[in-house]
């Protein structure tokens, strides 16, 4: 602006009074530019500060942990999760955010929360714990169930990597307010938008120093600079800086600029996000809500605002220390607080949570699905603007032990040929409901690259088994569980002048087995064979029905499980003999709230009956056998042989994949191991990802599989060698489950008289008759 | 829907019902939202316009100022209408309800369902029909195979006009209610209303004729 104009001499008026007039008019056209420009900033001011201010990110929770008597929980589980929500540890709880842990009790006093279907009280509790059970809840009121308030998994963020947890001035905590003013702008309830006497003191320290060192920034200031400009330091941007200041002043009370600078300020880096505003600092620092922090915790904050990254009390414990220790002090100078309380906070250490950041990048895999889930429905500026609550199912106590069996089992197995690392990814969903509880889609959980449980799309190998016998056992007048099949070997044409033929595993044949005999087994030829009866275009639609579109061609050698699936789809495929032969789509969210907690949307459960109950309870049936007698054996050297479980073992060809899918009653669960060049692993399903499912379940604490046959099963008494109708009465017999009206006629019972049933097997038979006639 | 209630009679436990015997106040820890301002934020305290008590036994406690130095606000619980069964109170724990009339000993629905049924109930007859369901899902959760509650899901699913779920969600019910003659044929003669709104009078009229055969 200040251009120099060096004016003609001509020797008209005097030289003086034209500089004057110069001047004068230079001034005018100064002060008409300066109006313009003020007028200018205003409306920038106003513009930004009347209308949406943040764009808030959508937030992710996970399920809210329900309490009840009768819950299937631990009480380490429950101390676990209220850990996790940075509850305090204290003597007796007497406000929201504190747990008292004992033996076999918990005393927790809740924080509320609100609900899709309604708020949830803060409230005392007192739950008490027996086994893996909850056994007692008290509170006020006769409390027959609560609910915890759920943990926040993470954000849903535009490309700014801006995160904002909003608060009202009214749910500032003690003496925050009190401290920031204390520290960083003591005549902030006085002045006009700026301080004269801050500017002053600023510009005689940068004059001296020859450069901007030093700012007299007030709060409206700070806040100015933080929402409308860069940071660069020049005058031009300290004035501008100055006049927006008494701008916002002059439009908004100072309690609106307060809450607004609670809101914005940045206080700290959590990898690639910034964090902004004090209740995300509470939460990122301490892992608590804002209006629980005490005063030593509050001083903390404030102090990092001069410098978040110098006072980083991760980082720099000692020095952020000295900080806040200033804060109280200055506090207690200004006769805020008395001097003991000071003396109180000083001795306290700083108190920070462990968790180093934010569940922002903690739980990759199922954020990932939750982001796809949501695409379908809302746009990406909605999702990462307009501060959305996304209720999930996500369990973070299941997470954590699919991530800790799938990170020990790998390690435990060692790398495969060419010392090649194992890849692993694991699914877990609720087997009644449908929903996705965790998602491992790595052996580094924390990895958010390529996602194996969603995407990594491989043969099952053996995993696709059940639709082959499901669609036999729909045909209940030709097949049963005792159904004899036989397992010899078999040639069928492959592509144009090939041939195929299948082996199974052992290298032998079995020659004629019962049906469930050669599922738990996993018999190759006669699962081939069987199918080829049955038509390779009806399994392939079973499948379907199962609830898998695939999509694959009818060769032959999709009966043993060529077709690829990715974890996520095997698990809706498992899902369905789970839940009794009801398919629901799976899913990850519950509800969404807006940010003014309106209800917005709801993903409803929804089922579709597949198939009858009756022929999916002989399914699960044989696939108990599975878990008792054959390939899934070795789960029950880790899970009590009292839980019923029922599951499959998936091995492809050279030992590429190893997979297992299986179920107890309330939960699904899937497992593969692999390697993402698809190179060979040279473990079966058994010694690969059995081992992980098993892992998982030992910790997990499933409930037992109910055996109760629902409407149209009944029980028959058969010879187990020949599957032939018999009687309690005699030897090797068993009781099998069988299509109501299809079961066997009973054979003549065993009394010890003549019986012709002897001759059946031959001498040996016969002579221990005749030695128990002697007898 | 009529006829439905007049087969079902008192099978479910449900706020006017009517019964015997004293009231129990069941408290379940959800209400219904109120248009307060809200924030967000976990742990953040809702605020909640305290309510008039509806009897004097309940406490109404007034949030906090904000700005004070307890952090710790109150709210008002909620007391259920009074729900009609045969004697005695619920207890606190999971424990059986005592008998309410025309159900068996193992149809007695404990604490957490019941309460979520209750609050379902209220929702749906405040006229919200997503929340009344998302209360169902919830009793679904903790009782998955208990047919009455999907029973009721299915009743609300029917409501919102999504009939066809309804029935998908019969049947289901129906998978699980072996022995309940008089569960089966309410849960069939669902089945048949909600195909009748599929347009199915066929399927309609054979899923009566099986209502018919349970009882």
């Amino acid at each position: 602006m200040a251009k120099k104009r060096k004016a003609k001499s001509k020797g008209k008026p005097g030289l003086g009074r034209r500089i004057l007039g110069w001047t004068i008019k230079l001034g005018l056209v100064g002060l008409v530019l300066f109006a313009g420009l003020v007028i200018y900033l205003d409306a920038v001011v106003q513009e930004k500060f009347s209308g949406k201010r943040w764009a808030v990110p959508a937030q992710v929770f996970a399920r809210p942990l329900e309490l009840y008597a009768g819950q299937q929980l631990s009480r380490d589980d429950f101390v676990t999760e209220l850990g996790a929500l940075g509850y305090r540890t204290v003597s007796a709880a007497r406000q929201p955010g504190q747990m008292a842990v004992s033996g076999s009790r918990v005393d927790v006093y809740t924080r509320g929360f609100q609900f899709f279907e309604g708020i949830e009280p803060a409230q005392r509790l007192s739950v008490g714990f027996s086994g893996n059970q909850v056994t007692s809840l008290s509170g006020g009121n006769d409390v027959v169930m609560a609910r915890l308030e759920p943990l926040m998994i993470g954000g849903i963020y535009p490309a700014h990597n801006e995160d904002r947890i909003l608060i009202r001035l009214d749910q500032a905590p003690p003496y925050l307010i009190e401290a920031l003013i204390a520290v960083e702008d003591r005549d902030f309830f006085q002045h006009f938008g700026v301080s004269p006497k801050g500017i002053a003191r600023a510009m005689y320290v940068n004059l001296t120093a020859g450069s901007v060192v030093q700012g007299g920034s007030t709060l409206t200031q700070q806040l100015v600079k933080n929402f409308f400009l860069t940071s660069d330091r020049s005058l031009v941007r300290k004035g501008t800086e100055a006049i927006m200041a008494v701008l916002l002043e002059r439009h908004y009370p100072k309690e609106e600029i307060l809450e607004a600078y609670l809101n914005e300020v940045f206080l700290g880096q959590d990898g690639r996000r910034a964090v902004h505003g004090f209740g995300l600092a509470s939460q990122y620092y301490f892992a608590q809500p804002l209006h629980e922090l005490e005063l030593h915790q509050v001083a903390l904050l404030v102090g990092m605002v001069k410098g978040p990254s110098l006072y980083n009390p991760r980082r720099r414990p000692e020095r952020a220390k000295a900080r806040r220790d200033l804060v109280i002090q200055m506090l207690a100078e200004q006769n805020m607080i008395t001097p003991e309380l000071a003396e109180q906070a000083r001795a306290k250490p700083l108190d920070t949570s462990t968790r180093g950041s934010l569940a922002d990048s903690s739980y990759p895999a199922f954020m990932d699905l939750v982001r796809r889930q949501l695409r379908e429905d809302y746009r990406d500026e909605d999702l990462t603007s307009e501060g959305l609550r996304i209720f999930t199912s996500f369990d973070p106590l299941l997470q954590n032990k699919a991530e800790k069996a799938v990170e020990t089992t790998l390690k435990r197995l060692g790398p495969a040929d060419g010392e090649i690392e194992l890849e692993g990814s694991m699914v877990v969903t609720g087997a009644q409901t449908g929903e996705v509880l965790a998602l491992v889609g790595g052996r580094n959980p924390r990895f958010s690259g390529f996602n194996r449980a969603l995407d990594a799309s491989r043969p099952v190998g053996s995993l696709i088994k059940p639709a082959i016998y499901l669609t036999a056992l729909e045909q209940p007048q030709k097949y049963s569980l005792v159904t004899l099949i036989d397992d010899s070997p078999i040639t069928l044409d492959a592509e144009p002048g090939k041939t195929w033929s299948p082996q199974n595993y052992d290298r032998q044949s079995h020659g004629w087995v019962t049906l469930h005999h050669a599922l738990s087994r996993s018999y190759n030829q006669a699962a081939v064979r069987l199918g080829v009866d049955l038509g390779v275009p009806q399994v392939l639609k079973t499948v379907e029905r199962m609830g898998v579109p695939h999509r694959w061609p009818a060769y032959p050698s999709m009966l043993l499980g060529s077709g690829a699936m990715t974890p996520v789809q095997v698990a809706d495929m498992y899902q369905t003999i789970a839940n009794g032969g009801f398919n629901t789509p799976l899913r990850g969210i519950r509800n969404v709230l807006t940010a003014e907690g309106d209800p917005l949307h709801r993903y409803p459960f929804e089922v579709e009956q597949r198939f009858d109950s009756a022929t999916i309870y002989l399914m699960q049936e044989a696939m108990t056998r599975v878990m008792t007698e054959g390939t899934g054996r070795s789960a029950y050297n880790q899970v009590p042989a009292s839980i019923r479980l029922a599951g499959k073992t998936g091995t492809t060809n050279d030992l590429r994949d190893s997979w297992f899918a299986g179920f107890s009653d309330d939960l699904v669960a899937v497992a593969w191991i692999g390697r993402d060049d698809n190179g060979r692993t040279r473990l079966t399903g058994a010694t690969g990802a059995l081992q992980v499912w098993s892992a998982f379940m030992r910790e997990a604490h499933p409930r037992s599989l109910s055996s109760q046959p629902p409407e149209g099963v009944v029980m028959a008494w058969i010879d187990r060698e020949t599957g032939q109708g018999s009687d309690p009465s005699c030897p090797d017999t068993v009781q099998v489950p069988f299509r109501a009206g299809y079961q066997p006629l009973p054979g003549p019972g065993c009394r010890p008289l003549l019986d012709v049933e002897v001759v059946k097997d031959g001498g040996n038979k016969v002579l221990d008759v005749i030695r128990g006639w002697l007898r | 829907m009529k006829r439905t209630w007049l087969i079902m009679g008192c099978a479910l436990l449900v706020a006017g019902c009517a019964g015997s015997g004293g009231s129990i106040p069941v408290v379940d820890s959800g209400r219904q939202v109120s248009s307060e301002d809200r924030h967000s934020g976990v742990g953040r305290q809702p605020q909640v316009q305290p309510s008039t008590p509806r009897d004097s036994g309940v406490v109404v406690m007034v949030p906090d100022d904000a700005g004070g130095s307890r952090a710790v606000e109150s709210y008002p619980l909620d007391v259920q209408p009074p729900l009609q069964t045969g004697s005695g109170s619920v207890p606190g724990t999971g424990t059986q309800q005592p008998a309410p009339g025309g159900l068996q000993q193992d149809e007695q629905l404990d604490g957490p369902v019941l309460a979520l049924l209750t609050t379902a109930r209220q929702q749906e007859s405040g006229g919200d029909l997503n929340g009344a369901s998302a209360s169902l899902e919830r009793a679904m959760r903790i009782a998955p195979r208990e047919p009455q509650v999907l029973y009721r899901l299915a009743q609300v699913r029917l409501a919102q006009g999504d009939a066809a779920q309804a029935e998908q969600l019969a049947r289901r019910g129906l998978s699980y209610a072996g022995g309940r003659p008089t569960l089966q044929a309410g849960l069939w003669e669902l089945v048949a209303e909600a195909r009748e709104r599929q347009g199915d009078a066929a399927g309609a009229a054979e899923a009566r004729q099986r209502a018919r055969v349970t009882l």
